[in-house]
């Protein structure tokens, strides 16, 4: 009787404890049912089901009907090899068992996969027992879904694409003209660049800092040859002589008096002795006679003859 | 006899005469025509009457104050499984064994039951009629066949493959729930409305303790497979013995009641708020507390070191200036070089 009270009052401790009143837990202390230290009030775990699998499995056996496979057509299987994932190089997924269900690409790459498995396994059976897969090109039936249906997912598909490729044309264009815009401060940069240099080159030569006119033939030699070879020479007297001519009538004041009085100086001076131009030995205007020689040239008296008579 | 042995669904037959006409190029015989009407295909052998032997229906129906998207989800069933009745909402107000009645009614032996509450909550009841093993679970992540995104497309009607997970023979649960499945979702052989064209496939997957349900349309032999829709995802509630009713053969640990999820969230929420005002007050507490005024330093001696105190030097008088010895006022240096 004493342990019959024991549990009832061990009962209450646990459940009721809050409604115990202070001379009750005095009781029970005393009688030692009350442990010391706190006493928590835990909450029962939910009666776990016994003899589930018991259950269950007479459950099942009632349920099954023992029909052929062709009457069910189920399979069960893992998912097929992920092929993609192996192609890339990656460690076979070591969770097979458990697919992460919040990653939405594998778990649906999972059922994907397990379909695939199913579907593969499933179809030589269904061959062998005379059940077709393939359904014949005139074969017109009632789909499950209408076509005014496939006709909307079909534009839908068509206006995604749409879209995509707009947008990757207008990235294109977007970097053509960037580029191009590139391109174009470039080439105004390098102009800049050269008028700087030549105009740096041209007042070197002024001021007499160097005496040599290459810098005029930058724009033509700069593909070609950086050496400037023998035409440098050539070069060499054309603003020359005039610079100095200027310098000699202008420069520092005005007009230097008696310039034009024939002197002995002046007429010994040869200077401004040019012996092609007095000679008048191929000039730059004739000048072209390696290349196209007969551009202007009239053939000879024989050759005319010769062309006279075969036209 | 043909008028006989007509079906209901009219319009078939209709495509099946156009089609007739268009293969064979409009010279068919009438018989021929009959022939074809009695068939419900052509090109593979003809579905005769009576190999159709296993009477598997469904009823499927739900409960009143479903909404639209639930609504979708039956009627996609029912468009999917050719086995299925409908009939009308149940009033709430009976009670769930007038299931069995209702089922019993319209000669059916499974049911799917749908149940909305709170217009929020949907739960679905699977069950095998008369007396066999019921299950409630709770239905998520509802898709249907109209969304744009499920490209797939399969014959109405037509049988489709199921595919488990291993895990389903790993439980004794799970075990009876796919058997519970395998009988309700496999359109039955040669079943009248049925097509005889094996296209599509349902795969039942368990991940994060949850049954996952897709259909998958089969496009090529080699298994290229595209989605058709619906999808959902059903949580388990509780397995029961009888039919909507009886003892529990199991119930889910892991199952947690979407209002004390809803219930849970706003208590987080709650007691966020009531711990950022607590911090607030203690601080106001400390701010307006009387503060000690500091009156010894305590670190005062630590420097103090023991040496001789040396007399304290009073200047009465200002110190005097400093000489400065840069002399900005130099002469030139070459004046001061002649200086020299």
């Amino acid at each position: 009787m004493e342990s019959e009270d024991e549990d009832s009052l061990l009962g209450e401790s646990e459940e009721e404890y809050s409604e115990l009143s202070d001379s009750e837990l005095q009781e029970a202390f005393a009688k030692g049912l009350l442990k010391p230290g706190m006493n928590v009030l835990v909450d029962e775990p939910k009666k776990s089901v016994n003899n589930v699998l018991f259950l269950c499995q007479c459950c099942l056996a009632e349920l099954r009907k023992d029909l052929p496979w062709v009457e069910r057509l189920d399979l069960t299987n893992p998912p097929a090899e992920d092929v993609l994932s192996k192609a890339e190089g990656k460690a076979p997924n070591p969770t097979n068992g458990d697919v992460n269900a919040e990653n939405d690409f594998q778990r649906e790459m999972f059922f994907y996969r397990q379909a695939q498995a199913t579907v593969l396994e499933a179809l030589p059976l269904l061959n062998k027992h005379g059940i077709f897969t393939k359904r014949p090109d005139d074969y017109f039936a009632e789909m499950a879904k209408s076509d005014q249906q496939m006709q909307k997912i079909r534009k839908k598909l068509i206006s995604k694409q749409m879209i995509m490729e707009k947008s990757e044309k207008a990235k294109k264009l977007r970097e053509q003209r960037k580029f191009g815009k590139k391109v174009q401060v470039e080439v105004i940069q390098k102009r800049q660049k050269e008028k700087k240099a030549m105009m740096t080159a041209v007042k070197k030569y002024q001021k007499g800092m160097t005496d040599k006119l290459d810098f005029l033939e930058g724009d033509q030699k700069a593909g070609k040859d950086s050496a400037q070879g023998p035409k440098k020479v050539a070069n060499k007297k054309g603003p020359n002589a005039k610079r100095k001519y200027k310098d000699q009538k202008f420069g520092f004041g005005g007009k230097k008096s008696g310039k034009k009085w024939n002197t002995k100086e002046s007429f010994n001076d040869v200077s401004g002795f040019r012996a092609k131009v007095a000679h008048a030995k191929g000039g730059g205007k004739g000048g072209n006679k390696g290349k196209g020689g007969k551009q202007n040239k009239r053939p000879g008296k024989s050759v005319r003859k010769k062309m006279k008579s075969r036209s | 006899m043909s008028a006989f042995k007509r079906k209901r669904g009219g319009k078939s037959n209709d495509k099946k005469a156009k089609k007739v006409k268009f293969v064979a190029g409009g010279e068919e015989t009438r018989e021929q025509a009959e022939q074809e009407k009695k068939n419900e295909v052509t090109i593979p052998p003809p579905v005769s009457m009576g190999r159709w032997t296993n009477k598997e229906r469904v009823l499927i129906f739900s409960s009143r104050g479903i909404n639209f998207r639930t609504r979708h989800l039956m009627q996609d069933l029912r468009t999917m499984m050719p086995h299925s009745k409908a009939d009308t909402k149940m009033d709430r107000k009976d009670k769930l064994f007038v299931v069995n009645e209702v089922c019993e009614i319209k000669n059916c032996n499974k049911c799917l039951f749908f149940e909305a509450k709170k217009k929020q909550d949907l739960y679905m009841w699977i069950s095998n009629s008369p007396h066999g093993p019921s299950a409630k679970f709770l239905v998520q992540n509802i898709h249907t066949l109209a969304e744009l995104k499920m490209t797939g497309n399969c014959l109405k009607g037509s049988r489709p493959l199921l595919s488990f997970d291993p895990k389903f023979d790993k439980e004794p649960h799970y075990a009876l729930l796919k058997e519970l499945f395998t009988q309700t979702f496999a359109t039955p052989h040669y079943h009248p409305k049925s097509q005889p064209f094996v296209d599509h496939v349902y795969t039942f997957s368990i991940a994060d303790d949850r049954i996952w349900f897709r259909n998958y349309q089969i496009i090529e032999e080699d298994a290229s497979l595209v989605e058709i829709g619906p999808r959902f995802v059903l949580n388990l509630i509780k397995v029961f013995r009888g039919s909507f009713g009886g003892s529990t053969l199991f119930e889910n640990p892991k199952f947690k009641s979407p209002n004390m999820h809803r219930r849970e969230i706003r208590l987080a929420a709650a007691a966020r708020v009531r711990e950022k005002q607590m911090v607030k007050e203690l601080q106001k507490m400390k701010r307006t507390e009387a503060k000690e005024d500091v009156t010894t330093d305590v670190t005062a001696d630590v420097f103090l070191t023991p040496a001789e105190d040396k007399p304290v030097h009073i200047q009465t008088e200002a110190p005097e200036p400093k000489v400065v010895k840069k002399n900005k006022h130099k002469a030139f240096k070459r004046q001061r070089m002649a200086r020299r």
